[in-house]
């Protein structure tokens, strides 16, 4: 035997193990004399004890916070719906499972086909673990179910709390859905959260739902509970049965409640104005950013969520090719045509090209190098100037504008200034950036240096200019409110669960442009004269009495050949029409509403979607403006100026009492 | 003769290790007793594991995450196997190091869970370094004793060093808190000296000082809390809906089990939620609640052999560096072993101590199979049996 150290301390050592195995052999003897004590000498006792186990700590979970528009009209409420579950193991006790099931499929209007199927999906959990077999059970068959129950050993009703959206499908994209936590999701969500789930919690998923999800969700509690044999509470929905020990109950805290800035009556008008009309609707306040209307058609209710998704509802969301599951407000871009000429002619009036009097002839076309671009109007527009020309919106008065900048850039920098081709910030996920074009853009992104001609197709919103709608209202709303850029935001405040308002949100300015005082006169005259002039681009969407403003425009989606440019865009495919875009502000003076809506496929700005803004501006006038645009106020003024012989389509700001000023 | 010294010639001289007597070649295998008892175990472990974690808590479906850390012990036991143990003493104190280092960054960038601060993120997984200290504090230990010749008993002044060494770690560990690992450094600490040989005096002296010092900790030094757990030990019934719930809630699971048990998955008081921590700290609890009596001795015979081929290993090494390693590897097992049941069965105060191979936890997964990586390597590096 070789030794590596000190032979003799090895030695003592090897001495010591006989002490050592001795206290080995003490232990494991301990432990078995317990197992024994426990499982051969008390076993009986204990498995009575275990059989006879009633108290059990049960989780209440905590109600989710709701959400209230600016006037505290619920918008996402908790309310209680029914579920029949089936406990196998009792089923199978009653030695009756198929009258059972037979008559259960009565009751509930479901094949008994579908029930056992459910059944044996299930059949590798333990068989006291109920099983799910219809949810969201109507009144009538929760009472049937009830008259039957001795008939129905192994079957009975819970109750859980469905997420609901107030208004079915009416801003869904805003408010978001909830889902259940999945196996999968839950160590990733419980590695990164401070505050973890259990499995099949609820948790927001998109939209507010899940931006404010640490606001909305609650603390859970919990309780000790009498139970029966199988582990369940002894009638838990009748909340009989519970062993109340005060000191042992831990109550929960209900979630924090949001306060939007949003008002119901206007998500609803845009509804109204939609109709069956796909695309996206942004109200903004243009004096803080806050959000007044946002809605994303077509759309869906999440209330079929909020209990588990149903897999073939997710599919037939998924493949349907409006793609009801985008928010189209803010996370669909689309070039904002003909509304971005507001944007030249800021450029082109503040960098001095042209001036109010400068006026450019429109022959319908002009000649850059070989090519010959258009106007969308085949005759031309004769002699334009600034404003006739955003009223008539010429694309060849723009044209010349763009010739006459120095580079795409001009363009670009008011754009920015205006929140353009950047995310906006507001609190929801997935908003994207859209796309301002610039010298610089254009070599690192494709490596060739731009040509002065596309500059031409940028003036007029075309070409690589990407915006959402939310990026066009909000640079309205800066423009018409003298050039300051608010970060659009929709929550106003959270609330907690006695109505005390515990966190308010300010408006936040983003930037802080000096737009000169001509230029917003020039421009929002322009806007003006394309609702209200006989020759604006959106005349037919004239209220009489309630003057409004705005911009067209109307996006080709594919590029048209030139035979095609002028067909009739009714005559396309569906899905090659063209988008139609609509930006409005109202009142005139001192505006507080910026509307924008972009229509997919709706043919043209002025047909497709300035009803729709139009609808909105008309309810939100109505509303917040009684005095001066009740129907009966409205009939008044426009008595009076019949009376006084004036014409109505005159430019007239802000309706005073004394009627037109001009 | 130092350690370092011998390296290559001495280590050789008059000896070939090619060359093994008869009775070695017949009985090479129980080399790697260790390790196969190390797979029954986790076999066990596994089987009871997919039934605990088939409750519909925060549990469900982990045992995928144990299967991964199985394979990432397996890679551990492979890396730690085939060098010779030696380089594990030349390491030691960077070991001992880069362990504590760890600890402190716990400490400042820890992720909490349930108001304890334990784990640090790495990637896709959760470390948590107080597992690893066990191993770590025995490996410096081993080295810190290797060249000091003990054989006389030592007195007070040989041990405040050493001390000093576990306190360190051991205090960063209570203060996340962790007392049940911390608990077992100072019960691993307290057999390591033992096995070395503590002065009969000073032993004397330490026993009366720990006798008085106990009421004084008691009411001073634990959380209301812990006093509760201490309470509800020796009276579970004091309180049987607060405090002493568990105790007795995993005293009847293991006794309804009886002598054959209820069967797998056919626990009702881990599947019907009456067991918290079914899967952690009291998993032996679902076992041997659906086990029973059989079950239990079996699992209970597999680790008193484990521990005994550990000790075996210990025994018959050559070196004293390689012997105190391989007890202070056997003691850590013990103590969780001895702790985690006696806890389970009612006999000590709850504290969180896992159970090996059975438990679910990634560290102290990692922990185990290294520990057992360790012994293997020392039982085929020596030159004996």
């Amino acid at each position: 035997m070789s030794f590596i150290g000190n032979e003799e301390q090895i030695r003592f050592l090897q001495e010591r193990f006989k002490f050592i195995y001795a206290v080995l052999f003490i232990g494991v003897g301990i432990l078995l004399a317990r197992m024994t004590y426990l499982q051969v000498i008390n076993g009986e006792q204990m498995r009575q004890y275990s059989e006879e186990n009633r108290i059990k700590r049960v989780k209440i979970p905590a109600p989710r916070g709701m959400v209230f528009d600016r006037f505290g009209k619920l918008l996402v409420d908790n309310r209680p719906a029914f579920d029949v579950q089936i406990t196998p193991q009792y089923l199978k006790e009653s030695g009756k499972p198929k009258e059972v099931i037979e008559k259960l499929s009565k009751l509930i209007d479901t094949p008994v086909a579908e029930i056992e199927k459910k059944l044996l999906k299930a059949r590798t959990q333990p068989a006291f673990m109920p099983v799910l077999i219809k949810d969201n059970l109507n009144r009538d068959e929760v009472a049937e179910l009830e008259t039957w129950k001795l008939d129905l050993p192994g079957v009975q009703v819970e109750m859980a709390i469905s997420r609901t959206n107030t208004a079915k499908d009416v801003g869904t994209h805003l408010y978001g859905y909830i889902g259940r936590v999945s196996q999968t999701e839950l160590p990733i969500l419980n590695s990164t959260s401070v505050r973890k789930y259990d499995l099949n919690d609820s948790i927001g998923k998109s939209g507010l739902e899940k931006q404010f999800e640490d606001t909305l969700r609650g603390v859970d509690g919990s309780e000790l509970v009498e139970v029966d044999a199988l582990g369940r509470s002894i009638q838990s929905s009748k909340n009989k049965g519970r062993v109340l020990i005060q000191n042992q109950e831990e109550p929960f805290v209900p979630g924090k409640n949001l306060i939007l800035s949003v008002d119901q009556d206007l998500q609803q008008a845009a509804v109204r104005g939609f109709g069956d009309k796909t695309g996206g609707l942004i109200a903004l306040d243009p004096r803080n950013g806050e959000v007044l209307a946002m809605v994303s058609r077509p759309s869906f209710d999440p209330s079929e969520f909020s209990r588990g998704i149903d897999p073939e509802l997710w599919a037939k969301l998924l493949a349907d090719e409006n793609h009801p599951l985008r928010d189209k407000t803010i996370q669909d871009h689309y070039s904002p045509g003909s509304t971005f000429k507001t944007i030249t002619a800021i450029a082109g009036l503040e960098e001095g090209v042209i001036t109010k009097d400068t006026t450019f002839n429109c022959s319908g076309s002009i000649t850059v190098g070989n090519r010959v671009v258009h106007c969308w109007k085949k005759g031309g527009h004769g002699n334009m100037n600034v404003v006739s020309a955003l009223t008539q919106s010429c694309d060849v008065f723009f044209y010349r504008v763009a010739q006459k900048l120095k580079s795409v850039d001009d363009i670009a920098k008011y754009a920015f200034h205006l929140g353009l081709g950047a995310k906006t910030g507001i609190e929801l996920a997935r908003e994207v950036p859209g796309l301002i074009p610039t010298e610089a853009w254009k070599q690192q992104r494709f490596n060739v240096p731009w040509s002065p001609g596309e500059t031409l197709y940028v003036a007029i919103g075309q070409s690589f200019v990407l915006t959402t709608t939310i990026q066009l209202a909000n640079a309205y709303a800066s423009l018409v409110n003298g050039g300051t850029l608010f970060k659009p935001h929709v929550v106003k405040g959270i609330q907690n669960e006695d109505g005390k308002v515990i966190k308010e949100f300010v408006p936040q300015i983003l930037d802080k442009t000096k737009l000169s005082k001509s230029t917003v006169e020039l421009v929002t005259e322009g806007l003006w004269g394309v609702v209200n002039s006989p020759t604006g681009s959106a005349h037919g969407n004239a209220i009489p009495g309630m003057e409004f403003a705005g911009k067209t425009g109307t996006v080709q989606v594919i590029q048209a050949r030139a035979d095609k440019v002028y067909q009739k865009c009714e005559n396309l495919r569906y899905n090659q029409r063209h988008h139609g875009v609509f930006v409005g502000y109202a009142p005139i003076k001192d505006p507080s509403i910026v509307v924008a809506v972009v229509a997919e496929h709706a043919c043209s700005g002025s047909h497709g979607a300035a009803p729709i803004a139009r609808e909105v501006i008309k309810t939100y006038l109505q509303k917040y403006y009684p005095d001066m645009y009740s129907d009966k106020a409205i009939a008044e003024r426009l008595a009076a100026e019949k009376a006084s012989g004036r014409a109505v389509k005159v430019r007239a700001p802000a309706p005073a009492a004394g009627g037109p000023e001009e | 003769m130092t350690y370092s010294s011998f390296e290559t010639d001495d280590l050789h001289q008059g000896f070939d290790p090619n060359q093994h007597t008869a009775y070695e070649e017949e009985f090479k295998w129980l080399k790697w007793i260790p390790l196969i008892l190390e797979l029954v175990i986790l076999t066990i472990g596994m089987i009871n594991l997919s039934s605990a974690t088939a409750v519909e808590d925060k549990s469900l479906g982990l045992w995928k995450n144990q299967a991964v850390s199985i394979a990432l012990g397996a890679i551990c036991t492979l890396i730690i196997m085939f060098p010779h143990y030696s380089f594990l003493s030349r390491m030691a104190y960077l070991i001992y190091m880069g362990n504590m280092g760890l600890l402190l960054a716990v400490l400042a960038v820890g992720k909490s869970s349930l108001g304890a601060k334990r784990w640090i993120s790495l990637g896709g997984f959760s470390l948590q370094p107080s597992e690893l200290m066990k191993l770590s504090m025995v490996i410096f230990l081993a080295k810190f004793f290797e060249n000091k010749n003990t054989t006389a008993g030592m007195k007070i002044r040989d041990l405040i060093l050493p001390t000093i060494f576990v306190l360190i770690p051991t205090a960063l560990i209570i203060v996340q808190p962790d007392l049940g690992t911390a608990m077992i450094i100072m019960l691993v600490y307290g057999s390591i000296l033992l096995f070395l040989r503590i002065h009969p005096r000073l032993l004397i002296l330490l026993t009366i000082v720990a006798a008085i010092s106990l009421p004084v900790v008691y009411n001073y030094g634990l959380k209301p809390y812990q006093r509760q757990r201490i309470v509800t030990f020796i009276d579970p019934m004091s309180d049987p809906k607060g405090a002493g719930y568990n105790s007795i809630q995993s005293m009847i699971a293991v006794g309804s089990g009886q002598i054959w048990g209820k069967g797998w998955k056919k626990g009702t008081q881990a599947h019907l939620n009456f067991l918290p921590e079914h899967h952690t700290d009291f998993i032996f609890s679902v076992f041997s609640e659906e086990w029973g009596f059989i079950g239990c001795g079996v699992l209970l015979l597999c680790y008193a052999l484990f521990l005994m081929s550990g000790l075996s290993v210990a025994y018959q090494s050559n070196d004293k560096f390689a012997s105190v390693l391989a007890f202070g590897v056997v003691s850590i097992f013990f103590w969780h072993v001895f702790v985690n049941m006696g806890m389970v069965m009612g006999m000590l105060p709850i504290v969180g101590v896992p159970l090996p191979f059975m438990s679910y936890g990634g560290s102290a997964l990692l922990t185990a199979m290294s520990g057992v990586a360790i012994l293997v390597n020392i039982a085929n590096k020596k030159y004996m049996f």
